[in-house]
């Protein structure tokens, strides 16, 4: 029997739906190619909105992923979380009965559930009144049901957790099944997040000023804000061990990660709590600042995000601030999933060795400093060791979770 | 039934397929705020004589409420103006609001340090399903659909009262916030043991918030979930968390020990075998023996369909009957979803010390289990912590074992 933390753990199947490609093999071929695969709304009404683009997953047939599961039954961020998980499983290699059998369970992290529901069920008000709102709908609006989904997807008889830690939730969600894989009370756990495109947050951000146009352009002089995305993402946790014997493919261990609070403001984020924040997960990992290779940054493309990220990474690492990108610049701000689809390219980054990168800069924003590399453009060849993967939230929900290359 | 759950559980254990005992964690204060009151034991009292909170729906919106039975926090703003304040408020809304002041409760009957590396674990469902809907009808009904109030924004995200709560009190440490549904009360329990295990905060505030409003209560009403006769409800509940070796460490003392909170999923099994078998599994891992368990607190009441699953789940996994003491909180403060369990457990603390002595020692299981296959079981008990006695902490003087 193991106690808590013995146990190493990796990562050795990715799964994501998103605006940039279906599978871990699209995604990550048009994350390193830099190109923005956002666009414009097509899945609720813009009509009267000045800023129409979003990270938008086009064409999804839940019908062509799910095979348990009747996408009829289940919301659209349940679906993304279920496709994901289920690719992430048939990445690793591993049958299904295997770890159907197995000690294992699910932990999703997500902004706002089922906000695609929601938004339906308000409709149903709007037309007519509360009384009128279909009872599937009803039942298929609890967040909770996200990571419901993964487990019935996928028949597992471990924990189903969802996290609604906003922002950061994926992230929230991989520490939470790393301590899981790694202290034994779990061999399996699929961690990840989901998240759905809403009327009322494009319309929430753009009133607080934080929506770009078209663009999004995390560190760029020019950077108007942030664009919605939507989509699913899922890691496959298991035991180094587990993986090794049965011949996996590591694409990274997780080291470590660290949760905090700003307690500050519930929308503005606080440098001094980010920076710790990233001292305790370096701490948690058992790794120095000078170990960190690459930072895939929170990076949402609003200036108040970009000076309080870059503050916090100055505090700790000094002026060799490691290279810093966003790949919201590409897929936009999928919210609950945001951190998970960072994690993902963190482990794709460590495996294949690149740096991905900042799309849209032109001018790195001369008031964030010297040494802020965003790697602009597309993905660098590089070989990093440890890498850093950020998500901050509403709330002042701070999480970051180090990775590292399996040796 | 229960001998044979019991042995798979303890099989499991020793194949390594199910996690030792662990540390216990102490409960070290509780609040409420409920339609039977702001106090545990007042909700406990009315728990155990069968009396309902309060029906009174006045002020909770124009939209007309569904034909069927409410339990509602009586004079909620009232409340909270005396507890909390008005002053930068007024935003804040009623998810929020019950949160905030389970937590000034639990705070304020909590006898050890709080400072920043106190956290908040908080079980929710959709967060405020009334902020977000009239959020997103603010998007339909103005002339044009992103004239929403920036300020109300916040509100629309799940983790808002945790967030809110954090930056009242200065608690730095771990904030989550997860959408359990009916199993918030043990996940949240699960979570915070992992966080205090990892040391990601000294103590943390887990509890749960669910607000009665017109969207919750027709949805509850349209989904044919619940009985006929069974009301929509609304509470909060907050335990303050602490390792039990560090209160007793202290010289400090608690109202309960928890000493194990697992959830499973049902799968391919039934709903029934698999609450008994996280029941057995929760009691070997306690180090407790199934005739030792004389309360459980059901979690499932007036849920058509799952309620006797519940029940007969329970006597399986306790050698075939109920213990003596039944806590069943729905009646008395309705269907309260996410915050369901952990109003089960502030019920069964607020019995405990109502009880004094004569609750010493008690084994108590809670449980949980959904609809949608989750199935969970908590076990607390009264004995002592470490060599200190059980005795007075956050439900005010005379405590157990006094």
């Amino acid at each position: 029997m193991s106690e808590p933390g013995t146990r190493r753990v990796v990562v050795t199947g990715l799964g994501a739906v998103s605006s940039a490609g279906i599978g871990a093999a699209e995604f990550t071929a048009a994350i390193r190619a830099g190109a923005p695969t956002t666009s414009e709304i097509s899945s609720f009404d813009t009509t009267g909105f000045p800023h129409v683009h979003a990270g938008e997953v086009k064409d999804f047939e839940p019908r062509e992923w799910l095979r348990r599961i009747d996408p009829g039954q289940w919301g659209r961020s349940s679906q993304f979380a279920a496709s994901a998980a289920r690719l992430a499983v048939a990445d690793a290699g591993l049958a299904e009965e295997d770890l159907a059998a197995a000690r294992a369970g699910s932990v999703m992290g997500t902004t706002s559930g089922e906000s695609a529901v929601i938004e339906e069920l308000v409709a149903e008000w709007a037309a007519d009144s509360l009384k009128s709102m279909t009872p599937g709908r009803v039942a298929a609006a609890p967040a909770g049901r996200i990571a419901v989904a993964v487990n019935h997807e996928l028949g597992l008889t471990g924990e189903a957790l969802t996290l609604a830690t906003a922002c950061s939730a994926s992230n929230y969600a991989l520490g939470y099944a790393y301590d899981m894989v790694a202290g034994g009370d779990a061999d399996y756990m699929l961690a990840g997040g989901a998240d759905s495109l809403n009327r009322w947050a494009h319309a929430g951000f753009f009133r607080l000023g934080a929506l770009a146009e078209e663009v999004c352009r995390p560190f760029d002089v020019d950077r108007s804000g942030i664009l919605t995305a939507e989509g699913g993402v899922a890691l496959l946790l298991e035991p180094y061990e587990r993986a090794v014997a049965r011949g996996a493919r590591m694409y990274a261990e997780v080291l470590g990660y660290s949760v905090n609070c700003d307690a500050e403001h519930m929308v503005h984020p606080d440098p001094t709590s980010i920076a710790a924040c990233i001292r305790d997960a370096h701490r948690n990992a058992g790794v120095t600042p000078e170990q960190i290779d690459y930072i895939c940054a929170h990076g949402t493309g609003t200036r108040t995000n970009d000076a309080t990220e870059v503050a916090a990474a100055r505090e700790v690492f000094g002026d060799r601030i490691p290279p810093i990108s966003s790949i919201k610049s590409i897929i936009g701000h999928t919210m609950g999933a945001a951190s998970g689809f960072g994690a993902l390219i963190c482990c794709q980054a460590l495996y294949e060795g690149f740096l991905p990168p900042t799309a849209n800069v032109e001018q790195v924003d001369p008031a964030l400093g010297a040494g802020v590399d965003p790697v602009p453009g597309s993905a660098r060849p590089a070989r990093p060791q440890v890498v850093e993967n950020h998500g901050f939230a509403f709330g002042g929900n701070n999480a970051i979770t180090i990775l590292g290359r399996v040796s | 039934m229960s001998s044979a759950t019991a042995m798979v559980a303890a099989e499991e254990v020793a194949s390594g397929h199910a996690p030792g005992r662990t540390a216990a964690l102490a409960v070290t204060a509780v609040g409420v705020a409920t339609p039977a009151g702001l106090d545990p034991v007042e909700l406990a009292r009315a728990v155990l004589a069968g009396r309902q909170g309060s029906a009174d729906t006045e002020g909770l919106g124009d939209e007309a409420l569904p034909p069927r039975g409410a339990r509602v926090v009586p004079e909620l703003q009232n409340a909270f103006a005396e507890h909390i304040g008005r002053k930068g408020n007024r935003h804040l809304d009623r998810t929020t609001r019950l949160g905030l002041l389970a937590c000034q409760f639990a705070l304020e009957g909590h006898t050890g340090p709080v400072g920043p590396r106190t956290g908040v674990v908080l079980g929710t469902s959709t967060g405020s399903i009334r902020s977000s809907s009239e959020y997103s009808m603010e998007t339909l009904r103005q002339d044009r659909p992103y004239l929403v109030n920036p300020s109300l924004f916040p509100n629309t995200v799940m983790n808002c009262a945790a967030g809110q709560i954090a930056i009242r009190h200065g608690l730095k440490g771990v904030n989550a916030t997860l959408a359990g549904g009916h199993l918030a009360g043990v996940q949240a329990l699960r979570y915070a043991r992992n966080a205090l295990r990892q040391g990601h905060a000294d103590r943390l505030l887990v509890g749960g918030v669910e607000e009665y409003c017109a969207q919750s209560a027709w949805g509850w009403h349209r989904s044919g979930a619940l009985g006929i006769d069974a009301p929509v409800g609304e509470g909060a509940a907050f335990l303050m968390i602490e390792p039990a070796a560090a209160v007793h460490a202290a010289g400090r003392r608690g109202l309960a020990r928890i000493l194990a909170c697992e959830t499973a999923f049902a799968g391919g099994r039934g709903l029934g075998d698999a609450l008994a078998a996280v029941i057995g599994a929760a009691l070997v891992r306690s180090g407790k023996d199934p005739a030792e368990v004389q309360a459980v607190s059901l979690g499932s009441t007036g849920q058509r369909g799952l309620e006797l699953v519940e029940q007969r789940a329970v006597r399986a996994a306790l050698g075939g009957r109920l213990p003596q003491r039944v806590i069943r909180v729905k009646d008395t403060v309705g269907e309260c979803f996410s915050s369901g369990g952990a109003l089960q457990i502030a019920a069964l603390l607020g019995a405990w010390q109502d009880q004094g002595a004569a609750a010493a020692g008690e084994t108590a299981v809670v449980t949980a289990v959904s609809q949608e296959g989750q199935v969970g079981c908590v076990v607390l008990d009264t004995n002592e912590l470490g060599t200190g006695e059980l005795g007075a902490g956050g439900l005010g003087a005379g405590g157990l074992g006094d």
